[in-house]
């Protein structure tokens, strides 16, 4: 009986949760994976630049799925933490450290392409960490809201 | 606590909202710059060779794009510079554009005294190292490398004269050589004989008009002397002094 009663209580929770993760995956499929297609040619980015564009569409849906899964529970937190560093970590990749060198073989010779977006990407990484101080700030008013909620109780 | 959150929380967001917008701007700026490259030229100024690459950029993008600076290294097959020109574009500002050319300027005399005498008598090939560096929107240093191998065309190419023992006094020295080059010709080509003592028996000016690409193909006849006569022996040196606007060079052939 309780059990039954937990197992509603939980569905009622997470659907809401589930309507807004499903939602809110579709918006940035649509706004980090189609808008660009629209604005931009296909084929637009060179070189192994696709695959790596193709797989920020996949980690900004995934995170934005599964941290609106869990929001309210201090998974949703972790999983934005999450999110912050693996995407500091993406850009750093993606960007090969600030400088994008790219070879482009033409006809009679070849020309070498050296862009520096070490500025760019200082400023990428400072917005991630300031997400994740952001959220240590949300996972911190989170515990001491459940840790009054316990003494209350108490 | 609420507050700080919300505070960093707009801006997280603004920062977001400004870098997605500085990507997409910067990106269409660079899809709309026009770049245009004219036809390269060669001509000759003060006596230098000149090879112009002009170039247009139309900046229809919303960033400014500065310190616009081409740099070619012309090198010789061995990888020593010879030459080394750059152009320099302070600014081209958004919505602005600049038509310019970037010259590359050879003076064939020093590079005639840097023993590459060769050059005028045998075809040949440059390395072009050229370096395209500008910084996109005050923020982003871009640099653009390639090199090029340019066919050099011998202006005396295939030098050849004769030898023909002398009739009734006079001497029939056939000389030829093609023009190779991209510049015409224009000068005087001095011809002295010498005998196998390096005695000076006879010489002859004559003027030069060979188009670019074009052949000398013409005897030059020498009325000699009783005294040059004499002088005359069956093997010597010719010495051929080609002097243009260009260069000036000489060259010793032996004959017999």
């Amino acid at each position: 009986m309780v059990n039954e009663s937990s197992k509603k209580s939980f569905i009622k929770k997470m659907v809401p949760n589930v309507i807004k993760a499903a939602v809110w995956g579709i918006i940035t499929y649509v706004l980090v994976g189609y808008l660009p297609t629209l604005l931009f040619p296909i084929g637009f980015l060179p070189f192994g630049y696709n695959q790596l564009f193709d797989l920020f569409v996949g980690i900004a849906v995934f995170f934005a799925v599964i941290t609106n899964l869990f929001s309210g529970t201090i998974f949703g937190y972790a999983f934005n933490i999450a999110r912050a560093l693996i995407m500091i970590i993406y850009f750093i990749v993606a960007f090969n450290g600030g400088i994008i060198s790219l070879t482009m073989p033409m006809q009679e010779f070849t020309v070498s392409l050296v862009v520096d977006v070490k500025a760019f990407l200082l400023i990428l990484v400072l917005v991630n960490l300031l997400g994740i101080g952001k959220s240590l700030l949300q996972v911190t008013g989170f515990l001491a809201k459940k840790v009054e909620a316990e003494q209350l109780n108490q | 606590m609420k507050q700080a959150i919300r505070a960093l929380a707009i801006a997280t967001l603004i920062l977001w909202i400004l870098l997605i917008a500085f990507a997409i701007t910067a990106v269409y700026s660079v899809m709309n710059l026009g770049i245009d490259f004219g036809e390269s030229q060669f001509f000759s100024s003060n006596g230098d060779v000149v090879l112009s690459l002009p170039f247009f950029i139309n900046n229809r993008g919303y960033y400014d794009i500065s310190e616009l600076n081409v740099t070619t290294h012309v090198k010789d097959y061995n990888g020593t510079l010879l030459v080394l020109s750059e152009t320099f574009v302070p600014l081209i500002a958004s919505g602005s554009n600049v038509e310019t050319a970037h010259n590359i300027s050879i003076a064939l005399p020093d590079i005639l005294s840097m023993g590459y005498a060769e050059f005028l008598f045998n075809d040949s090939s440059f390395e072009l190292d050229a370096f395209v560096a500008l910084n996109f929107a005050h923020a982003i240093p871009v640099q653009i490398s390639m090199n090029l191998t340019i066919p050099w065309g011998a202006p005396l190419s295939n030098l050849s004269i004769e030898y023909v023992p002398p009739e009734n006094n006079t001497l029939v020295i056939p000389i030829s050589f093609e023009n190779h080059s991209f510049f015409d010709i224009v000068g005087t080509m001095q011809l002295e004989v010498y005998n196998d003592m390096n005695e000076l028996v006879t010489s002859e000016q004559r003027s030069l008009n060979v188009f670019s690409y074009g052949e000398y193909d013409e005897p030059v006849e020498i009325y000699l002397s009783i005294g040059d006569l004499s002088k005359l022996t069956g093997s010597g040196n010719f010495r051929l002094v080609f002097d243009v606007p260009m260069f000036t060079v000489e060259r010793w052939i032996p004959y017999g």
